[in-house]
């Protein structure tokens, strides 16, 4: 679904997620006012050859609770990588409170223009 | 008479009252002795006879404010009366005397924000079930909702659901485990 173009001034869709830029440091879980973003994420150890072992985060499940967002869009302003940002497409109706659950991949598609 | 001049005219009637203007949204503080007479001057002297909404916040002191939308209609007009409850405990005259519909806005600001309106017809809880104790819109009030759900926010970067923690991050404005509600059976402890 998408806002019919142009979408009005000051309106707001879904928040979309790319994963590429998210180094999993929780920033936008601890300020969502709400708690409706839900992290999981593990730690690898670079391969270095002749320099000191690099560990990075690695992001295992990013999800939005629509059911709770008030979209506020806090997240989107804490986001150091700007992994986060607004679309203009609409989150879709589910049949229950818990399809308004996307993941990851759900939040992904989201993103546009790029 | 524009809005302006209209609410500008009706702070310089009341004695210890100011106007301000934000955003357009005109608003006279007036001192909390003369809530009913401000109020009943603006319906009777100022054409401000359309009460839309009573209620409360707690402002950042931790004084109770108490506002009151006010319209004059045709054309409309807009006005917000507010004052502060300095009062210990917080009371203020009700207004159910001058606007018959603020009842019901009274009730639910007083069980809010536990306040008193003196000489309210009807007073009693209007949405919270009987026994309720607290006031859950005043700061200090906990959410009992997310004392028992786990912060997402608690994971640190690198960690999933079930990692093993050595320090804790904890949510603002929620009390530590083991510090409110009711007692573990099992002491709380591991």
């Amino acid at each position: 679904m998408t806002v019919p173009s142009p979408p009005p001034a000051g309106s707001r869709g879904a928040i979309a997620l790319l994963a590429e830029s998210c180094t999993s440091c929780m920033l936008c879980a601890r300020e969502c006012p709400d708690w409706c973003i839900e992290i999981d994420s593990h730690t690898e150890n670079e391969p270095a050859a002749g320099r000191r072992p690099r560990t990075r985060h690695v992001l295992d499940r990013f999800a939005i609770d629509y059911a709770l967002c008030m979209y506020c869009g806090i997240c989107i302003d804490v986001c150091p990588f700007d992994a986060l940002s607004w679309s203009p497409e609409l989150v879709d109706p589910a049949a229950g409170v818990a399809g308004l659950i996307l993941e990851r991949d759900q939040l992904g598609a989201f993103v546009t223009g790029s | 008479m524009t809005g302006h001049e209209r609410a500008g005219a009706f702070a310089a009637a009341l004695p210890g009252a100011s106007l301000t203007s934000s955003f357009g949204q005109l608003t006279v503080d007036v001192p909390a002795d003369a809530w009913l007479d401000a109020l009943r001057r603006a319906r009777d002297d100022f054409r401000l006879g359309y009460f839309d909404w009573l209620s409360a916040y707690e402002d950042t002191d931790s004084v109770l404010v108490v506002v009151c939308h006010l319209v004059a209609l045709e054309p409309v007009e807009h006005l917000l009366v507010r004052t502060r409850v300095d009062s210990e405990p917080p009371s203020l005259p009700s207004a159910v005397s001058v606007f018959r519909g603020a009842d019901w806005h009274e009730r639910e600001a007083a069980e809010m924000f536990g306040l008193t309106f003196t000489g309210h017809p009807a007073p009693g809880p209007l949405l919270l079930p009987a026994g309720f104790e607290g006031h859950p819109l005043r700061k200090g009030f906990v959410l009992a909702a997310r004392v028992a759900r786990p912060w997402p926010g608690a994971k640190e970067p690198g960690e999933s659901g079930s990692a093993v923690r050595r320090r804790r991050a904890l949510p603002p404005g929620v009390p530590a485990p083991g510090r409110w509600g009711p007692a573990d059976p099992d002491g709380g402890q591991p």
